[in-house]
C-alpha cells in the first residue's frame, strides 16, 4: 500500500482541497459581492462566459463531489419524492434534489444562478435538467442549438450552414450578457481567453500522451480529477500553470521509468464516466496490475481553437465533440486509442440514467473488436447513483475479464 | 369507394381502425402502382414535402409486445416505443419500406438510429436535423434543413417536388387537419360521440393513409357519426398527456374503469395536427415554421407552449382529470411530468395522476388499479 502511495503524483496531492474546494468558495463569495453568476452544462462554450468575467458554475460537477462525498445517493431521494423518475439522469436528479434540500450540503451548495446555459450538444438532459432548475430559480436559460453531426465528421469538415446556425447563435448569446450585464464584451479579453484556452488544449493532449509510455505515468484516478481545468475553466492562466507542471512532472516520470503502477499487467481504455462514488475503484484495478492509459472523457473536451476566429472555432470544435456525433466517431476515437496507447482492453461502463452514452455500447464492442482485436467488457454502473451497481457482480465480472486478455 | 349508408353500422369507423398499420390495403396499393413508401420516426417530420413527391409517409409504429431481436442489441434501460420500432424493422415486417427517415428529436432516437443503419436493410436512410428552439435563428436553420431534405428525396428517388406540388400538399395535409379536429369536437357532448380509443385510432390512421383518401374516409365519418347507435357510455371526463402511443390500449385501460377519454395531449394525438400550415407564400418555408412552432414535444425549449396547450384542451373539453402517461425512459416527458403535474393542480385546478407504462405493456395489472383508484377519487 505505502508503495502505491509513494507513486501518487506530486502535482495532484491535495487536488480537492487546493482547486475545487477553493472554485466553490470563490463563486459563494462573488455570488455575495453581486457579481453574475451562471450555471453552466459541459459541452458549452464557456470562454464566452469567462471573457464578461461572469462567474461559472459547473452542475455536473457538484453532483460528481456529492457523489465522491456519498451524499449523493440522498439528494436523488429528494428529487425523485418531487416526482423526477428514478430513471433519469443521476447527476440531474443529484442537483435537483440538492435544491429541495439546501442543508447540509458539501460546499454550501451550488451558487444561485442569475442565468443558465445550456447547449444540445451532449444530451437532452442538459437542455431539461436546466430548464427545471430555471423553472425553480425564476431565471432565464439559454439554451444553445447544436445540430447533430449525424456523420460524425471532423471539425474542419463540418456543414458551413451547421457552424454558422453555432454562431449566430454565439452573437445572439453575447447580446443578452451585454444587456444583462450592462458592459460591452472585451473583443480582445476573448481572444485571450480562447488563446488561452487553446493552450489548455494543447498541454491537455500532452499530458494525455504522456500516458502513451509503457509503463504509464499516470491512470484514470489522477485524470478524472485533473480534467477539472479543462473542462470547467479552460480559459485562465491556473489552468495553462496547472498542466505546464503536471506535465513536467510526468515528463520526470517517464525518464525514470516509474509506472502509476509498479507491475503493468494491463493497459485498458476506459468509456464513459467513472464511478465518482467509489474512485478507490481505479485503485482496485491497479491493484490487478491494470492501469487505465486512457480515457474517452479525458479526449472530447480538447480542441483546436483560433484566437482570431473565436467563434467559428468554438463552433467547430463543439459541433464535432463525440457526445453530439453519431456512434463512429466513438468508436473511431476509442479505437484509435487502443493503438495509440497499446491497450489491450476496453471498459465500457453503462450508465443507468444516459440515453446517449448507454445504448450505442454494443456496437462499440463489436466494432472495436474488429478493427482492432481488442474486447471489450460492458459494465453495468452509474455516475452518481450507487443503487445502480453491484460491486461484488462488477468486480467478478472484471476479474474475469481482465484474465481473457492477451 | 365507400360510401355512407346506414350510419348504425359505422363503417368509416371500422375501416379507419383497420388502417392503423404500416401495411394497410392502401400503403400495399400504393406500393403495386411502384411508387414509393417512406417510413419516419417523428411528428416533426414535414409530410407535405415527402407527399408533395409523390412518395407516401407511412409512421413507423412500435407493437405493445417484448422487443427480443432488438435486446440483443440494445440496453435495458431505452424507450420501448423506440426498441420497438427497431425492433420491427429486424423481425422483417418493415421490409416494404424504401427508406426510413428519423429526426434529430431526442436521444433516444439519435442513438438508436445508429442501430438502423448498421443493422437493417432499409435501402435508404435519412436524418433530419430538427431544431430544439423556436428562434429566428433556427427557422432559418431548419428551412435550409428541409431544403437539402427535399433535394435528398429528389435525388434518391427519382422524382419531381414543384412548388404547386408542395401547395397542393399543404391543402391536402390542412384539410385533414381541419377535419380531425371537427371530429375531436364531436367529444365535446356529455357522453362524447366518439370515445378516446376510437378517436387515437382515427388520427393514428392518419398517419398510415394517403391523406387524399384518408380525407375521404373522414368526412363520411362525419356524416355517420350523428347518427350512430352505439355511442360511448359517459364517464368521468379525462384529458390524457404523454408521449407516443400507437396503439389505443392504455386509453381502453381508463374507458373500462369508468373513464372517458375526452381529450389529450399526445404526440399522436392533437399534438400532431393541432396547428395548421400557412398556405400563401414559399411553401417550404411555411413547412418550416409550421412544423418547428406547432405544439411542441418536450424535446423542444418551450415547455410553456405545452402547458398552455394542456390547459386550453382540457378548458376546451371540459375535462375533470388529467393522467400523464409517462413511457418509461423518455427523458424529456419524464423531466417536464412533475411541472405539468405542478402547473395542472396549482394553475388548472385539475386533479392529475402520473403514471409510468411502457410498450411491453408490463404491470398493466398495476396501471389499471391506479387508474381505478383515481377515477373513483374523481367521482366522489
Amino acid at each position: 500500500m505505502t508503495k502505491m502511495n509513494e507513486r501518487r503524483l506530486e502535482t495532484l496531492k491535495g487536488f480537492y482541497q487546493n482547486y475545487v474546494k477553493p472554485s466553490y468558495e470563490n463563486a459563494h463569495r462573488a455570488k455575495d459581492e453581486g457579481k453574475l453568476v451562471a450555471w453552466v452544462a459541459s459541452t458549452f462554450p464557456v470562454e464566452v462566459l469567462l471573457a464578461m468575467d461572469i462567474i461559472p458554475v459547473w452542475p455536473e460537477n457538484y453532483a460528481s463531489l456529492c457523489a465522491a462525498r456519498k451524499v449523493s445517493v440522498s439528494l436523488c431521494e429528494l428529487a425523485e419524492r418531487k416526482g423526477f423518475s428514478k430513471d433519469l439522469c443521476s447527476y440531474a436528479r443529484c442537483v435537483l434534489g440538492s435544491l429541495f434540500d439546501g442543508e447540509n450540503l458539501p460546499e454550501g451548495g451550488i451558487p444561485k444562478p442569475d442565468i443558465l446555459v445550456a447547449s444540445t450538444c451532449a444530451c437532452d438532459t442538459h437542455l431539461k435538467w436546466f430548464q427545471v432548475a430555471s423553472r425553480i430559480f425564476k431565471k432565464p436559460l439559454f439554451l444553445l442549438d447544436v445540430p447533430y453531426n449525424v456523420e460524425g465528421v471532423d471539425a474542419e469538415k463540418l456543414e458551413d450552414y451547421h457552424v454558422q446556425h453555432y454562431v449566430s447563435q454565439l452573437e445572439e448569446l453575447v447580446g443578452l450578457l451585454e444587456r444583462q450585464t450592462k458592459t460591452r464584451l472585451d473583443k480582445d479579453k476573448l481572444r485571450k481567453t480562447v488563446e488561452l484556452s487553446n493552450k489548455t488544449s494543447e498541454l491537455w493532449l500532452k499530458i494525455q500522451n504522456c500516458r502513451k509510455n509503457v509503463p504509464a505515468p499516470m491512470g484514470a484516478r489522477e485524470a478524472f480529477s485533473a480534467v477539472y481545468f479543462m473542462l470547467c475553466i479552460p480559459g485562465t492562466e491556473e489552468a495553462v500553470d496547472f498542466y505546464r507542471r503536471l506535465c513536467d512532472e510526468l515528463e520526470q516520470r517517464i525518464k525514470e521509468n516509474v509506472g502509476i503502477v509498479e507491475n503493468e499487467k494491463y493497459r485498458l481504455i476506459w468509456d464513459n464516466l467513472p464511478l465518482w462514488f467509489d474512485l478507490q475503484f481505479f485503485e482496485y484495478l491497479q491493484g490487478l496490475g491494470a492501469v487505465v492509459v486512457a480515457e474517452t472523457f479525458s479526449h472530447v473536451w480538447a480542441g483546436n481553437l483560433n484566437p482570431s476566429n473565436p467563434y467559428e472555432s468554438l463552433a467547430r470544435k463543439h459541433l464535432a465533440n463525440m457526445a453530439n456525433c453519431s456512434v463512429e466517431r466513438r468508436i473511431n476515437l476509442i479505437a484509435g486509442l487502443v493503438k495509440d496507447f497499446r491497450a489491450n482492453g476496453v471498459i465500457l461502463p453503462t450508465n443507468w440514467g444516459c440515453r446517449m452514452m448507454t445504448i450505442g455500447e454494443t456496437l462499440v464492442k463489436e466494432k472495436i473488436l474488429e478493427r482492432t482485436g481488442v474486447s471489450s467488457l460492458i459494465l453495468d454502473a452509474d455516475s452518481t447513483d450507487w443503487r445502480n451497481y453491484d460491486e461484488y457482480k462488477a468486480k467478478t465480472k472484471l476479474e474475469i475479464y481482465l484474465k481473457t486478455l492477451k | 369507394m365507400l360510401q355512407s349508408r346506414d350510419g348504425s353500422r359505422m363503417e368509416s369507423l371500422g375501416q379507419l381502425k383497420t388502417l392503423v398499420s404500416v401495411d394497410n390495403k392502401f400503403v400495399k396499393d400504393w406500393k403495386s402502382r411502384n411508387k414509393p413508401v417512406l417510413g419516419y420516426a417523428a411528428s416533426y417530420t414535414p409530410e407535405e414535402v415527402i407527399y408533395a413527391g409523390g412518395i407516401l409517409p407511412v409512421r413507423v409504429f412500435g407493437r405493445l409486445e417484448p422487443s427480443k431481436l432488438a435486446d440483443v442489441y440494445l440496453p435495458v434501460n431505452v424507450c420501448s416505443f423506440a426498441k420497438s420500432c427497431f425492433n420491427r424493422a429486424l423481425k422483417g415486417e418493415l421490409s416494404f419500406l424504401d427508406g426510413y427517415v428519423a429526426s434529430n428529436t431526442c436521444d433516444n432516437q439519435n442513438k438508436i438510429y445508429d442501430f438502423w443503419r448498421h443493422r437493417t436493410s432499409i435501402p435508404k436512410t435519412y436524418f433530419i436535423n430538427t431544431p430544439h428552439s423556436t428562434s429566428e435563428n433556427a427557422l432559418k436553420f431548419f428551412h435550409k434543413e428541409l431544403e437539402r431534405f427535399k433535394e435528398w428525396l429528389m435525388k434518391s428517388f427519382g422524382v419531381e417536388i414543384s412548388e404547386k406540388s408542395l401547395k397542393d400538399a399543404i391543402k391536402t395535409f390542412n384539410e385533414n387537419r381541419k377535419l380531425l379536429k371537427q371530429v375531436y369536437a364531436l367529444r365535446k357532448p356529455n357522453p362524447p360521440l366518439v370515445s378516446g380509443s376510437e378517436t387515437l385510432e382515427i388520427v393514428l390512421s392518419s398517419m398510415t393513409t394517403p391523406k387524399d383518401e384518408h380525407n375521404k374516409l373522414l368526412r363520411i365519418l362525419l356524416d355517420e357519426i350523428p347518427r350512430r347507435k352505439d355511442p360511448p357510455k359517459k364517464g368521468v371526463r379525462i384529458l390524457v398527456s404523454g408521449s407516443i402511443m400507437s396503439d389505443s390500449a392504455p386509453i381502453k385501460l381508463i374507458e373500462s374503469v369508468g373513464g372517458s377519454v375526452v381529450a389529450d395531449d399526445l404526440c399522436t394525438g392533437s399534438r400532431y395536427f393541432w396547428n395548421t400550415i400557412e398556405e400563401n407564400g414559399e411553401p417550404m418555408r411555411a413547412i418550416a415554421e409550421g412544423y418547428l412552432r406547432k405544439v411542441p414535444c418536450p424535446f423542444m425549449s418551450s415547455y410553456e407552449e405545452r402547458f398552455k396547450h394542456v390547459k386550453e384542451m382540457a378548458k376546451r373539453f371540459d375535462a375533470k382529470g388529467v393522467v400523464i402517461f409517462i413511457s418509461k425512459f423518455c427523458d424529456v416527458h419524464s423531466f417536464e411530468a412533475p411541472l405539468l403535474a405542478e402547473e395542472l393542480r396549482e394553475n388548472g385546478g385539475l386533479p392529475v395522476s402520473c403514471l409510468e407504462w411502457d410498450h411491453t405493456l408490463t404491470g398493466v395489472a398495476q396501471l389499471k388499479t391506479r387508474i381505478e383508484a383515481f377515477i373513483e377519487m374523481l367521482e366522489e
